[in-house]
């Protein structure tokens, strides 16, 4: 009997009659369940039998059933099998119970699913805003399909969503434009003296709305060039993971050079990726000698993608059942020529550096999140395997040619930055040796599958370990050729839910070289809050008043 | 302590310096580079397969009433080539020109305007000249060596046919 079988039985003795099996295959069972039932299921998966919480999504069905419908996607690492519990939600009723209480990495998910349905999650501890702009008007509900995709209602009143802290801490206020790290965000840090004490995050404002775009606009083929630019760094991981869950959900069958191709372009992105992260990360704690070093290793490989793809990033390679360009044989030479330098230059940096002490004083023993906060939290990718956590879905997973090649997923059991270091470092040369293998192995043959029309209401998942973590993918196929309803979850978006346990302990020095740690990529406010030194109290201004304040000053009061 | 920070200066001084002359000498590109739009308005059916597949949905067919007008708006490109690869004449290509900045935006618009074919029976414009006269070609290749004149069907519009053809079930007159 297969695992998913098993599992299954599980459930049924646990909960007799109260899931409804819709399919089940090797890999991913979909099952219904109602939502009475659903916070002692989850309650059991995510605390019995160890089940990751990856995501949560809603999709407004109404159209064709009169219905909304919450899917919670569940990973069991151990046995590499993906559970989704699908709950129907009533369009009259709207609510549906949290099972944030029992998985508190589900916090920001059913906080999303009420900012973009209006579905409110019953006994949610935090149900504040998270994705929508403070001042978005509160009856408006954007992934909900009456909704068009070019409206732009006028701006509500301004809400205050911001935490406050406990007693007597002081707020430091870093953003909304992450300093060390060039992008939006806005954290809210509650200290002690040097110690922080609490945090709260505000970010999603770069939110871009190209779920929505999708819902509305874009056929299947237009997508993953748009799921490319979810991410300047890992872009490929998007539309490469898009293209596997709508193939997933067409039973699209991909040609095995096609596949190669793009593990090779996947450990390539990784490769570059770490690299960039290790600068980074020196840069972060004022050692430049590591920035420009591994940015100049890491150059040759962004040359390489342009030679292989067209451009250095945004590759444009993925379609849904193939890839565009082959890799000709002629440039094998060249690309194992380029992978042997940064092999070697890489170990050199890395030699100089682990042991440099004044680094490790900044490494050791910082941001430190235990085995068990990662597991509740719900972490993936090298922040969760720094911790101890054996999640690669590499390894677990297997999807485009990861099956066929010998790997071994990198583990530390430190769970502080030094660890997440080592990880990087570690995998970094994983991916060298797995382009070579992937280069060895890759068989002749096209680069694209042939296949007619896909079949309306048919669901894919697709889980790609991307360089920051696993980055899921959800499709639901639509019937004029188009997706119904594309969800992303990034990694960064499981990653940041655990920022405030890592900074717990931290001092606020160390606070951007944790956020760091996660090799975050954020999203975006317009918010300002600034400071009276003389009678140290805060002012958060609200945008018309900083408005009205910028106008006076440079208009004389004037609006132009 | 020292040992790192030695190794680190040899690894700074083996290095040397790498960065590039660019912009005192030009940036070079790799073969295949995916870079300025191009459109070839000789070329151009005008059938608008690149206008269907654009992912930023940035070229627009525009019909007017004896014209088709391809226009490509690259302000907006994302440079993937979606057009270039699905293009059935090769009229819209993606050169290796990079340095795109411009103080005009419509330095950033390309089109071509194209004549087009009107139905022998109503009069309505349907395609363009050239998509019909490749339509002849493709249907009448010329290793053929016959010279067959196309049939009538070829210059009524979609909507002619149908009414024509339900017109000859019913009993009326064939066309040819």
């Amino acid at each position: 009997m297969s695992t998913g079988h098993e599992l299954l039985n599980q459930i049924e003795t646990k909960f007799p009659g109260a899931v409804k099996v819709d399919s089940v295959t090797e890999r991913v069972a979909f099952l219904s369940v109602c939502d009475e039932q659903l916070v002692a299921l989850a309650d059991f998966l995510a605390n019995q039998m160890n089940a990751r919480f990856v995501m949560e999504i809603g999709t407004d069905k109404r159209p064709v059933n009169q219905k909304y419908e919450l899917s919670y996607i569940f990973c069991l690492d151990q046995e590499g099998f993906e559970i989704s519990l699908k709950v129907m939600v009533d369009e009259n009723k709207l609510e549906v119970p949290s099972i944030t209480p029992v998985i508190p990495g589900a916090g920001w998910a059913e906080r999303e699913v009420y900012d973009m349905l209006g579905i409110v999650a019953v006994n949610h501890p935090d149900p504040r805003r998270l994705v929508l702009a403070d001042d978005w008007p509160e009856d408006l509900f954007p992934m909900r399909k009456d909704f068009e995709h070019d409206n732009r209602p006028p701006a509500a009143e301004v809400k205050k969503i911001m935490k406050e802290p406990d007693g007597n801490a002081t707020v430091v206020s870093v953003g909304p434009f992450f300093p060390t790290l060039e992008e939006p965000a806005y954290f809210r840090l509650f200290v002690e003296g040097e110690k922080v004490v609490g945090c709260d995050y505000r970010g999603f404002f770069s939110h871009r709305g190209i779920e929505k775009l999708a819902d509305k606009v874009l056929d299947y083929n237009q997508v993953p060039f748009m799921a490319e630019r979810i991410c300047g760094i890992c872009g490929f991981v998007h539309s490469c993971s898009y293209c596997q869950a709508v193939e997933m959900a067409a039973e699209i069958e991909v040609p095995a050079r096609a596949r190669y191709i793009r593990t090779i372009m996947l450990e390539l992105e990784r490769i570059h990726s770490h690299l960039l992260w290790i600068g980074l990360a020196g840069h972060i704690i004022g050692f430049d000698t590591v920035l420009m070093q591994s940015w100049r290793v890491r150059e040759p490989v962004m040359w390489l993608c342009e030679q292989i793809t067209g451009n250095r990033k945004t590759y444009g390679m993925n379609l849904v059942g193939g890839v565009r360009r082959d890799i000709p044989e002629d440039l094998h030479p060249k690309i194992l020529e380029t992978l042997d330098k940064i092999e070697s230059e890489s170990r050199t940096i890395i030699d100089a550096i682990i042991k440099d002490k004044p680094l490790l004083m900044r490494l050791q023993g910082v941001g430190t999140l235990s085995r068990e906060d990662g597991r509740k939290l719900c972490v993936v990718g090298p922040t969760a395997r720094a911790s101890g956590l054996e999640t690669d879905i590499r390894v677990k997973y297997p999807y485009a040619a990861y099956g066929e090649l010998d790997m071994k997923a990198a583990f530390q059991t430190g769970g502080d930055v030094l660890a997440r270091t080592l990880v990087r470092a570690e995998e970094l040369f994983t991916a060298i040796d797995l382009v070579r293998q992937a280069l060895q192995k890759m068989p002749e043959g096209p680069i694209m599958a042939e296949f007619s029309d896909i079949p309306p209401y048919r669901e894919g998942i697709s889980l790609i370990e991307a360089p920051r973590g696993e980055s899921l993918h959800y499709v639901l196929t639509g019937p004029d050729n188009r997706p119904y309803r594309w969800s992303v979850r990034a990694p960064t978006y499981a990653q940041l839910q655990a920022i405030p346990d890592m900074l717990s302990r931290s001092t606020v020095a160390d606070f951007p070289l944790i956020v760091a740690s996660i090799d975050p990529c954020f999203s975006c406010t317009e918010r300002v809050e600034t400071v009276d030194r003389s009678s140290h109290t805060i002012k958060t201004y609200r945008r018309e008043e900083l408005l009205q304040q910028l106008q006076n000053k440079y208009r004389g009061g004037e609006r132009s | 302590m020292w040992l790192s920070k030695f190794k680190e200066l040899k690894l700074c001084l083996k290095a040397g310096r790498v960065t590039l002359p660019y912009p005192l000498a030009p940036g070079e590109t790799m073969k295949g580079f995916r870079g300025r739009p191009v459109l070839n308005g000789d070329l151009c059916l005008g059938c608008g397969a690149c206008a269907a597949v654009c992912p930023p949905r940035t070229i627009f067919v525009i019909d007017e009433q004896d014209t088709r007008t391809i226009q490509v708006d690259y302000s907006r490109c994302t440079y993937c080539a979606r057009c270039e690869e699905v293009c059935p004449v090769g009229s819209i290509t993606l050169n290796n020109e990079f340095e795109l900045a411009t103080t005009n935006k419509n330095d950033m618009k390309l089109s071509a305007t194209l004549s087009m074919a009107k139905c022998k029976n109503c009069g309505t414009p349907f395609t363009t000249q050239r998509m019909l006269a490749k339509l002849t070609d493709d249907y009448y290749p010329e290793w053929m060596q016959v010279k067959v004149d196309p049939p009538e069907w070829f210059s009524i519009c979609p909507d002619c046919r149908k009414k024509l053809e339900a017109s000859r079930l019913k009993g009326g007159s064939k066309i040819v």
